[in-house]
């Protein structure tokens, strides 16, 4: 009777395979790494690439439903639109800092008094302007207002307790004396509304759009700017239209000087 | 035998899981349990080439890239090796 020893062959047999494959994957390897060095490389990388990715996915916190993901834009949109409301403030203090820097800047040494405009033209009717200090303050009629620039642009009409109004020199009918041009004429500012003035000059004088309009108190304040000038040859006067430089419409601030008077 | 195909499966999903992470000293023990538990044990040698595709054959590394491989075909012949010779 003839047995098989078959296991003794076999193992032996496997090994010798395991090594041949062994050594056809370093052939092979060597061949692919000599001409195409980046076959391997790149062919793994290719199929591993999806896994990474995920991994990465899952560390950001991308791989979310669709619910969390509304969910989180919505409360991002909240967080943006409350930044963007307290940006808007920031910028309103921003400028009104800058505003107060301008005035205060002067007022440090000047007896000058600050005020808030409550209400200006065209809100305010008369063509004036609503101030949040008075008598409080030690307002009284007749006290000069200047805007900011060192303008002068009114005068207290009415002080009351906490609040004073002021009519603007250029309201209808105001008049007030100033100097025009860089000759320095003499002329009266007739109001005409709405910030701008009027008044009348000898042909011969040479005025011009630009020129400078000022008061007639020492320190030679701005109180206007000529706008145009009209002129009819049959007239031996001419018209000159100016304005405030500052526009008083959007007027927020004011000094007011309380120890001069002008009645 | 089903039963030692899928677990056969199971730790060739953990040694690719473990390629991809680039935890090699944690692969080889697996590979070689693998090895050693079943028959003609060849992903070793795929986690090998796979590894150094991954991490390694970087020019001017020189052999030192192809450490997964080299290392995965001793591992491969000698756990085959001391199979032959534990169960003549």
């Amino acid at each position: 009777m003839t047995y098989l020893e078959a296991r003794k062959n076999r193992v032996p047999s496997i090994v010798s395979g395991i090594a041949l494959a062994c050594g056809i994957v370093v052939v092979f390897g060597s061949v692919m790494q000599f001409f195409r060095p980046s076959f391997f490389p790149a062919m793994v990388t290719t199929l591993v690439r999806p896994f990474w990715r995920a991994e990465l996915s899952l560390k950001l916190g991308s791989m979310r439903t669709p619910g969390e993901l509304l969910q989180d834009n919505q409360f991002l949109e909240r967080k943006l639109d409350d930044a963007n409301v307290r940006l808007k403030t920031i910028q309103s203090v921003l400028t009104e800092n800058a505003e107060l820097k301008a005035l205060m800047g002067r007022a440090s040494t000047t007896p000058y008094i600050l005020a808030a405009v409550l209400k200006h033209p065209p809100t305010a009717g008369y063509d004036e302007l609503i101030i949040d200090a008075g008598d409080d303050a030690g307002f009284s009629v007749g006290n000069n207002v200047y805007a900011v620039g060192d303008v002068l642009i009114g005068r207290v009409a009415e002080a009351q307790s906490q609040t004073s109004k002021v009519r603007l020199y250029s309201s209808p009918g105001e008049r007030y004396s100033v100097l025009i041009g860089p000759d320095h004429s003499p002329a009266t500012a007739v109001g005409r509304g709405g910030g701008q003035y009027e008044a009348e000059l000898p042909r011969d004088i040479k005025v011009s759009a630009g020129d400078f309009v000022l008061d007639l108190s020492l320190n030679d304040r701005p109180f206007g700017v000529v706008i145009s000038v009209l002129s009819d040859p049959a007239q031996p006067f001419e018209k000159v239209l100016f304005a405030p430089p500052v526009n008083i419409y959007e007027l927020r601030w004011v000094l007011v000087d309380p120890k001069i008077r002008l009645i | 035998m089903k039963h030692k195909l899928f677990v056969r499966i199971i730790i060739d999903i953990v040694l690719v899981f473990l390629v991809i992470q680039g935890w090699w000293f944690v692969a080889l023990p697996i590979g070689l349990i693998g090895g050693w538990f079943f028959p003609f044990y060849a992903e070793i040698l795929l986690a090998g080439i796979a590894y150094d595709s991954l991490f390694g054959m970087v020019p001017g590394m020189g052999f030192s890239g192809y450490l997964g491989t080299i290392v995965s075909i001793v591992v491969l012949l000698i756990v085959s090796g001391s199979k032959s010779l534990v169960r003549r």
